[in-house]
């Protein structure tokens, strides 16, 4: 018998919608599944539905056999004996799931108490090695910390750790790693599969991302608009992909392996010829920025970058949360001033942030830049044309006629329609929304496009054709990119060159693929150890890589 | 992840038309007393001033509906005039504070630090004064009338628009839209007015109309002090002051008549208010 066995899995909404439509999945003691698919294909819900967490009103169809019994159809009692002892989960945002007034220890204990009536003691000790076995470095000390004394992969940890106290038999993971660095999700994935491999438990563990996966599952389910699209060993499915969705799914997926007899055929960094003008298009020289909170250590955000672009190109800045390259993007466009250093774009000097009229105009043609979140970037209240009007009349004096002509042109440049000009934001897609903004941004026409994680919150598909646009776009008009990622497979896909900045600082800088293949600095190979890969490619890319 | 944000959506999605039965009346009730407030001549059966000794304290009947007053007035015309005083001074306060809080609001929020600062400590002192107090004050010192009183609580009100305006501009103000804004290089000022602004306004107006009934309520009561409007013009809070010697000799009528005329427009607004206040809540910009 299978530790998990969903078989024919239907949800429906009371309107009819179906959110999930034949889903059958199995999941084998000691087995490792990946549940992969891309935001709306219904993979969270399937995973929810295990442990009995619907939306409400939802018609169920089909069962869910958690060791033999069906999560849809037990008892509530019934339910919470299987979610004490069966199953239990580790979600997206480890700060939404922990009671940010109770300790640590009170999160780890409270079940061990309330459900098998340990004595304070006990459970306190059971906590303490829960804690070293997810490799917290000081137990009990952590015992008696709150939430926010915690970083986020810290915390990722403390919730791992909450999931295993009851000892399940199937953990569920539901994007646990998404919200995370590369190098903290590397150690969260390392914990993971150890705790998995000494307990024999079975894992469930849904994912976007199709590498994560490969380097993880020993079988993986493809999911499409509620419905399993494919399924099969992982190496299976992600090297011989069967399902048209599949195939693009996997060609959509950026990768950091340097395989020199794959560079042809892989999606290549657009060669734009860079042209004489040696003045270059964004040149910093010695930029820091500190902040300082009364009371704190000052915080070094930026220290010390130099950096060059020529007219053109495009350059990568790669670096974790807190690394400086968000500071150092908000530095450029204005948004804030340097302490120290200078920053010449296009010639001309750009180091404070703008006051007057004339300078903030100056400084917007100097350089635009696209935001991180599209749901967040454009004004929910603005249409697509209007917004992108707005940026027009201010910089222009184009007659009416003519800026809604150029609007269209925008849109058009963007890969969309003059239908589009007429919607508001949230009635379009994250990919359109950004695509927007670029074009945006292209209405001022900047010598300079700063893109801050512009496509990070995108799924991968989506961010193929944002990354389509830019290149297209790059390549006729011959725009200067800065690109700023956590993503070293993004970077490799869009830029020439790339700095890596850790710490405010930058510590390696080089031509992207020199960079990834043979990375000089401790740091740089740290992340690219991190990036996950497919278990079966890894003794390739470490060979090429030395 | 997002299938779950989908269908909590849809689950929690406004209810579009479908006003409910209370929310209809009270609509139709305000624009009943709006239409004989601004027609008044035209509906009212008689001169609300002219007296008539026969029929002093009588009845309701044919002549006069809800009966006439200690100085035989008709009860009817008179609320019919008394409504044109009891939502025009409302009206007034809530359109001027409305402009002045949110005036402030946005400076304290966009500005910041000192200004923000001052003004918070003005708004507390403001609001330690119970409105009614403040009128009471400028009558005092400027005369009775409708114009003092409008005045102060025209003041006393706009710190609550203020204090709102100012909470949800300064949660909006760090979206990255604003910063996307700033980078295309428009001023400051020309972003809060133009584009802020609006996005915040549909809660403002709802807090605004929640305002209307309690400064009704209390324009009236000020009126019954004898502050307010002066007798004998027609206006609610004046003519339940003027009917309380008659209570004693057990005509009742000149006394309810208008307090339950203030009662149902009271309860009329704040169901409007609230109504407003839950809908757009609902859709305030994510």
């Amino acid at each position: 018998m299978n530790l998990l066995d969903i078989d024919s899995l239907t949800l429906e909404l009371p309107n009819g919608t179906r959110l999930l439509d034949g889903i059958s999945i199995t999941v084998a003691k000691g087995e490792t599944v990946g549940l992969v698919g891309e935001s709306g294909s219904g993979k969270s819900l399937t995973a929810r539905s295990v442990l009995g967490l619907l939306p409400e009103r939802a018609t169920m169809g089909g069962q869910v056999l958690l060791e033999g019994e069906d999560s849809l159809r037990v008892s509530q009692q019934r339910l919470s004996e299987l979610r004490r002892h069966s199953a239990s989960m580790v979600f997206q945002d480890p700060r939404a799931g922990i009671n940010p007034m109770r300790t640590v220890g009170e999160h780890l204990t409270e079940t061990l108490r309330l459900c098998e009536h340990l004595p304070a003691e006990q459970a306190r000790q059971r906590g303490i090695e829960m804690l070293k076995a997810v490799r917290l470095p000081r137990p009990e000390q952590h015992l008696k910390q709150y939430p926010h004394e915690f970083s986020g992969g810290m915390l990722q940890r403390v919730m791992i750790a909450g999931a295993l106290i009851s000892s399940p038999k199937l953990l569920i993971c539901d994007e646990p790693t998404t919200a995370l660095d590369v190098t903290t999700q590397a150690e969260i994935i390392a914990v993971l599969t150890e705790q998995a491999k000494s307990r024999g438990m079975g894992m469930l563990f849904i994912t976007h991302d199709l590498n994560l996966a490969a380097s993880l599952c020993d079988r993986v389910y493809v999911m499409s608009q509620g419905r399993v699209v494919e399924q099969g060993s992982a190496q299976g499915v992600f090297s011989a992909p069967q399902a048209e969705y599949t195939r693009k799914l996997v060609a959509a997926t950026p990768t950091v392996a340097v395989d020199p007899a794959a560079e042809v055929a892989a999606a290549r960094p657009v060669a734009v010829a860079a042209t004489a003008d040696r003045a270059g298009a964004l040149r910093a020289r010695a930029v820091s920025k500190t902040y300082t909170i009364r009371g704190q250590a000052p915080v070094r955000a930026v220290q010390d970058v130099s950096l060059e672009v020529s007219k053109g190109a495009a350059l990568g800045v790669v670096g974790e949360s807190g690394s400086g390259k968000s500071t150092l993007a908000r530095i450029v466009v204005g948004l804030e001033s340097a302490d120290a250093g200078e920053i010449l774009i296009a010639g001309k000097e750009r180091t404070k942030a703008p006051r007057r009229r004339a300078e903030r105009l100056a400084h917007a043609r100097s350089a635009q830049m696209v935001f991180q979140d599209p749901y967040l970037s454009l004004d929910p209240r603005i249409t697509a044309g209007h917004a992108i009007e707005d940026a027009l009349k201010l910089h222009s004096k184009l007659s009416t006629l003519d800026s809604r002509n150029r609007v269209l042109e925008l849109l058009d440049q963007v890969g969309m329609t003059g239908k589009h000009a007429q919607a508001r934001p949230r009635t379009l897609s994250g990919g359109q929304r950004q695509c927007v903004a670029i074009a945006r941004a292209l209405a001022i026409e900047p010598d300079l496009l700063v893109m801050d994680e512009a496509t990070s919150a995108l799924d991968v598909s989506v961010q193929a054709q944002v990354l389509d646009v830019v290149a297209e776009i790059r390549r006729e008009r011959g725009l200067t990119v800065l690109f700023i990622s956590h993503d070293l497979a993004v970077v490799r896909r869009v830029c020439e060159e790339t700095v890596v900045m850790r710490h405010g600082e930058i510590v390696e800088h080089g031509r992207t693929l020199e960079l990834l293949g043979n990375p000089q600095h401790p740091y740089t190979r740290l992340l690219l150890d991190s990036v996950p890969r497919p278990a079966w490619n890894r003794e390739v890319a470490v060979q090429s890589a030395t | 992840m997002t299938a779950q944000t989908l269908t909590a959506k849809e689950l929690k999605a406004p209810r579009l038309g479908g006003f409910g039965i209370t929310f209809t009346v009270s609509v139709a009730v305000l624009l009943l007393m709006t239409v004989a407030a601004i027609f008044a001549p035209i509906i009212a059966p008689y001169d609300p001033n002219e007296v008539d000794f026969m029929a002093v304290h009588s009845g309701p009947s044919m002549a006069h509906w809800l009966g006439t007053d200690s100085l035989g007035r008709d009860l009817l015309s008179r609320m019919i005039f008394g409504a044109r005083t009891a939502l025009l001074g409302p009206l007034l306060v809530v359109v001027s504070s409305t402009v002045l809080g949110i005036l402030l609001g946005v400076l304290a929020a966009w500005r910041g630090g000192w200004v923000d600062a001052v003004l918070a400590r003005l708004f507390d002192v403001i609001f330690s004064f119970p409105s009614l107090l403040i009128a009471i004050m400028a009558v005092a010192l400027f005369g009775k009338g409708l114009i003092a009183p409008v005045i102060a609580m025209s003041i006393a009100y706009a710190p609550y628009v203020a204090r709102l305006t100012r909470s949800l501009v300064a949660s909006e103000r760090h979206r990255p839209y604003v910063a996307a804004y700033r980078v295309q290089g428009f001023s400051g000022w020309w972003i809060a007015l133009r584009r802020v602004l609006p996005n915040v306004a549909p809660i403002v107006g709802a807090q605004s109309t929640l305002n209307f009934g309690y400064v009704l309520a209390e324009l009236a009561g000020l009126s019954f002090l004898g502050l307010g409007v002066q007798a004998p013009a027609a206006d609610w809070g004046a003519m339940i002051n003027e009917s309380q010697a008659g209570l004693v000799g057990g005509h009742f009528l000149p006394a309810i008549v208008p307090a339950i005329a203030v009662v149902i427009a009271v309860v009329a607004v704040n169901i409007i208010g609230e109504e407003l206040s839950d809908r757009i809540g609902g859709e305030i910009p994510a």
